[in-house]
């Protein structure tokens, strides 16, 4: 039963009503709702124990769930393996830093730019990549992403291989209110408030008509254009909508790091998100959130002991890939729906 | 005029040699990598990983006091059970999956992380570098080029003839074409389809350790050794035609003469970005490559 | 009419049953071989058309053609009399135009209902893409109605790729009705059917026409007809005659071709 279990009805309670919808929140949902109750009672931790490093730690750990969010909205809902996302995360990262250090120190005003950039990149290399499918559809991503990430290794107005450093730490106002990026607990919230809002609406989206065309490309998109549908415009459109996730989170990068620098466009990056959204379950969207925490993690344990985590990092990944279709959001779903629905007969 | 002379002599003549000699080490990684997409439809993005693994290997057996001759047969012996077990133990278990394209890039990618991860591990993370099997130079058309280069092309392109005939000429090289073009066919006329597979990607793999072990003397040995070159060479593969043999031979020779030639006129860090646009044109214009697949030419 | 003119004067519309779907001098070869060549015919609007014959004449290809899925290099595709020639598939579902497939093409991992409902959803603004999917109240409907229709309501939450094989066949029909098209192509709906399942869609295709153009590939010559109130026969890529049932069966060419005497 759950190797038949596709992506969707993970978090598609099968056909519900509107009435339905309402009263039955989907069990993927409600992983995220426990998720934020465990991110906000870590912030209180750490906010009384002062301990700046881990929430630190646990901001750039959302800031990559961004990134490997982008990744399963193209892999997990649409069957895409975009092997160049560090490409728009990267874009977005590097046009927030100079938006900071050389127009405004404004939250906005960066998000704003990198959202236009990584849109206008995505719809670019969305023309190009989807020109072709399946492994070539990888490749050419990643062939694109190397393109960007060597062409601003050698670019001395970016700072070359350097990257660009000193950007400032700013102010962040919601009308009355503002935060500062130098507070770790501060910044940390804004991260988690981002983090969900976009889990929120992207899943949304994902659920909606339009999120259900893009599942059934992934599973037959040659039937697709005979329903009516052309697949193209959707696959374009889902494409430009990961590179602006990517490049939104990016744009927080420089705001947490003071810095930006090549590595960030580099396959690293990229292969990094993949293996996020493998590890924390493809096609679930709260599993990248929870696979880039676990990872974080994992790297932050296993690297205080040897310097040689990715041979640990690689093993729960190829292991993922055999026995856990669904990662590790599906293994703890399948737990709970066998608890919960023992009596339901297996289709 | 003389001028001209000159300038071929000593600018170009040079260049272009030097990008032979990378082109040659360049089409026996893309071969390996081709064939083992040409047959298995896997994307081996270890494939790199197990060229350094090659060359560490050579490392190791020379320091024991192994000869160099001894290892361009040790070495790639050594890599065939590897690449055996590889493919018996991850890459089968995915195989009969809808996503399987995937599924196995994904599988090999993990592997070489963990197979660099572990060349660090063992060997640590410095640069090593081999002695030169054969030294000297010898005076061609008033060139000077190391003997070590002038093998390295020589031995190359016998190697690359052999796997043509292994491939085109022989019993085995025909079930590998049959199980590549229908292998439920092949399968239904006895050609043991699992075992040509894993023979398959075994091979692949020794051929990149043999190329570990040919270009130890030239490119020292590090456990990264892999990355860069391993892009050059899904570069050609791309370019060549995902699974041609003759592809990756003629755009391995040309596209490092794109590289090695277009060095003289822009920066040298400019030719990787030129490599990979070409990769990305190539994609956009013509997927299916220069050439057509193993078993479907 | 005789035999011999049938082959040569194209059908002209009956009274009250204007030509939905016309199709003129239409070919496609590949790499040579001349898959479809110069077929042409007209479906008159409510009326069955069947398009029959032997395995390799050009059927599956000529059904390629019409609805979009490969290019013609020759001739001219119309419907309700507007030029529809190399539109693409999605294009032509919007001007009014569906098919069925021969091999099941559903979205096996997806439930039953939901197949319906995708394929139901042109029927709504485009914006409501965006929104719910409750608020797509009329693909909702239509999706349940068709369930109703095909007798796959106690199946809706059933993933395609496990129903039985002719459940999937009917499937396949209901999915190609679910954009109210008004025209329809079916190809080989009752391949793979049993004898009382073949009956029943027979039933149901029947029931179709009227307020539907269909235009059907089909093996079964006995459903073919009783079936169609037009038969066009292609062998080697052409069409060698058309006709009502009874005239075509008695055609001395279609037997030498198809029926394997005479």
């Amino acid at each position: 039963m759950p190797e038949a279990t596709t992506l969707r009805t993970l978090s598609d309670p099968g056909h519900a009503g509107p009435a339905s919808r309402l009263s039955r929140l989907a069990p993927v949902h409600w992983l995220a709702l426990i998720f934020l109750v465990a991110a906000l009672g870590f912030a209180a931790v750490a906010w009384a124990t002062g301990n700046g490093f881990y929430l630190r730690l646990a901001t750039e750990a959302l800031i990559f769930a961004g990134l490997a969010m982008s990744v399963d909205l193209l892999l997990g809902y649409t069957g895409l393996l975009s092997l160049g996302q560090a490409l728009y995360f990267g874009l977005g990262a590097y046009v927030s830093a100079l938006v900071l250090r050389d127009v405004a120190p404004s939250f906005w005003l960066a998000m704003a730019a990198a959202l236009l950039a990584g849109g206008m990149a995505g719809l670019i290399g969305g023309v190009i990549a989807n020109r072709v499918k399946g492994v070539y559809f990888a490749l050419i991503t990643f062939g694109l992403a190397q393109v960007a990430a060597k062409t601003v290794y050698n670019t001395r107005a970016l700072g070359a291989s350097d990257g660009l450093i000193g950007i400032p730490q700013i102010r962040v106002g919601f009308g009355p209110v503002s935060l500062d990026t130098a507070d770790p607990l501060s910044f940390f919230l804004l991260v988690l408030g981002l983090t969900v809002t976009a889990y929120a609406g992207l899943s949304y989206l994902m659920d909606a008509p339009f999120g259900r065309t893009l599942a059934a490309i992934r599973a037959n998109e040659k039937r697709v254009p005979f329903l009516g549908f052309n697949a193209w415009r959707y696959k374009l459109a889902v494409y430009v909508l990961a590179a602006c996730v990517a490049a939104l989170a990016g744009a927080l990068y420089p705001m947490l790091r003071g810095f930006v620098s090549p590595e960030l466009m580099f396959f690293e990056t990229s292969g990094n998100a993949v293996i996020t959204v493998i590890v924390g379950g493809v096609g679930t969207l709260v599993g990248p959130v929870m696979g880039s925490l676990l990872l974080t993690a994992l790297r932050s344990v296993v690297g205080s002991w040897t310097e040689h985590h990715l041979i640990v990092v690689g093993v729960i990944f190829m292991l993922s890939v055999i026995f856990l279709r669904k990662g590790l959001v599906g293994a703890l779903l399948a737990r709970l729906s066998r608890r919960g629905e023992a009596g339901r007969t297996a289709p | 005029m003389a001028e001209l002379i000159d300038y071929l002599q000593f600018v170009l003549a040079p260049q272009a040699l030097n990008g032979l000699s990378l082109g040659v080490a360049v089409v026996l990684m893309a071969l390996g990598l081709t064939i083992i997409f040409g047959l298995l439809d896997v994307i081996n993005m270890a494939h790199g990983e197990f060229y350094a693994m090659g060359a560490f290997l050579a490392l190791t057996l020379a320091g024991l006091g192994v000869g160099f001759w001894a290892l361009l047969v040790l070495v790639p012996l050594l890599m065939l059970p590897i690449g055996w077990l590889a493919e018996r133990w991850l890459i089968a278990r995915v195989f009969h999956s809808r996503d399987r394209h995937i599924l196995t890039l994904l599988l090999t990618f993990g592997l070489g992380m963990i197979l660099e991860d572990l060349l660090k591990l063992v060997y640590g993370p410095n640069t090593q570098r081999p002695e030169n099997p054969i030294e000297g130079g010898t005076e061609i058309l008033g060139m000077f080029l190391p003997n070590y280069r002038l093998f390295l092309i020589g031995f190359g392109l016998a190697l690359i003839a052999a796997v043509w005939l292994v491939v085109f000429r022989t019993g085995l090289g025909a079930m590998v074409r049959a199980a590549a073009f229908d292998k439920d066919m092949a399968s239904s006329l006895g050609v043991p389809v699992r075992r040509v597979y894993a023979g398959t990607f075994a091979f692949g793999v020794a051929l990149a350790g043999l190329s570990g072990v040919l270009l130890a003397p030239i490119y020292s040995v590090f456990p990264t050794m892999g990355r860069d070159f391993i892009l050059m060479a899904f570069t050609v593969v791309i370019v060549g035609g995902m699974g041609s043999i003759q592809g990756a031979v003629v755009a391995g020779l040309l596209l490092t003469q794109v590289q090695a030639l277009s060095s003289l006129y822009i920066s040298p860090v400019w030719s990787d970005p030129l490599v990979f646009g070409i990769m990305v044109l190539v994609l956009m214009v013509r997927p299916q490559g220069l050439f057509g697949r193993l078993g479907h030419a | 009419m005789t035999a011999a003119s049938l082959k040569t004067t194209p059908i002209t519309a009956t009274a009250g049953n204007a030509c939905a779907l016309g199709v003129r001098d239409l070919s496609v070869n590949f790499g040579g071989l001349q898959a479809v060549a110069g077929v042409g015919f007209e479906a008159a609007a409510g009326r069955i058309t069947s398009v029959i014959g032997p395995n390799g004449a050009g059927k599956s290809t000529l059904f390629n053609l019409i609805s979009g899925a490969i290019r013609p290099t020759g001739g001219r595709v119309t419907l309700d009399g507007v030029d529809v020639t190399g539109r693409s598939p999605d294009r032509l579902l919007a001007a009014g135009l569906a098919r069925s497939f021969q091999i099941t093409n559903l979205f096996f991992e997806l439930p039953v209902l939901e197949n319906l409902r995708i394929a139901a959803q042109v029927l709504e603004r485009p914006w409501h893409a965006l929104r719910p999917v409750g608020h797509s109240r009329r693909a909702l409907a239509k999706a349940d109605a068709l369930l109703e229709r095909f007798g796959l309501s106690a199946k809706a939450r059933e993933l395609a790729g496990n129903l039985s094989h002719g459940e999937q066949r009917r499937l396949e029909i209901a999915v190609a009705l679910a954009a109210e098209p008004r025209v329809l192509l079916l190809d080989e709906p009752t391949q793979g059917m049993s004898h009382g399942d073949t009956a029943d869609t027979g039933a149901l295709i029947r029931s179709l026409a009227g307020d539907l153009t269909v235009l059907l590939i089909e093996h079964d010559i006995g459903l073919v007809m009783s079936l169609s109130d037009h038969v066009v026969v292609m062998a080697q890529g052409r069409k060698i005659a058309e006709g009502p049932p009874a005239v075509v069966r008695a055609d001395l060419a279609v037997q030498a071709a198809y029926f394997g005497h005479g």
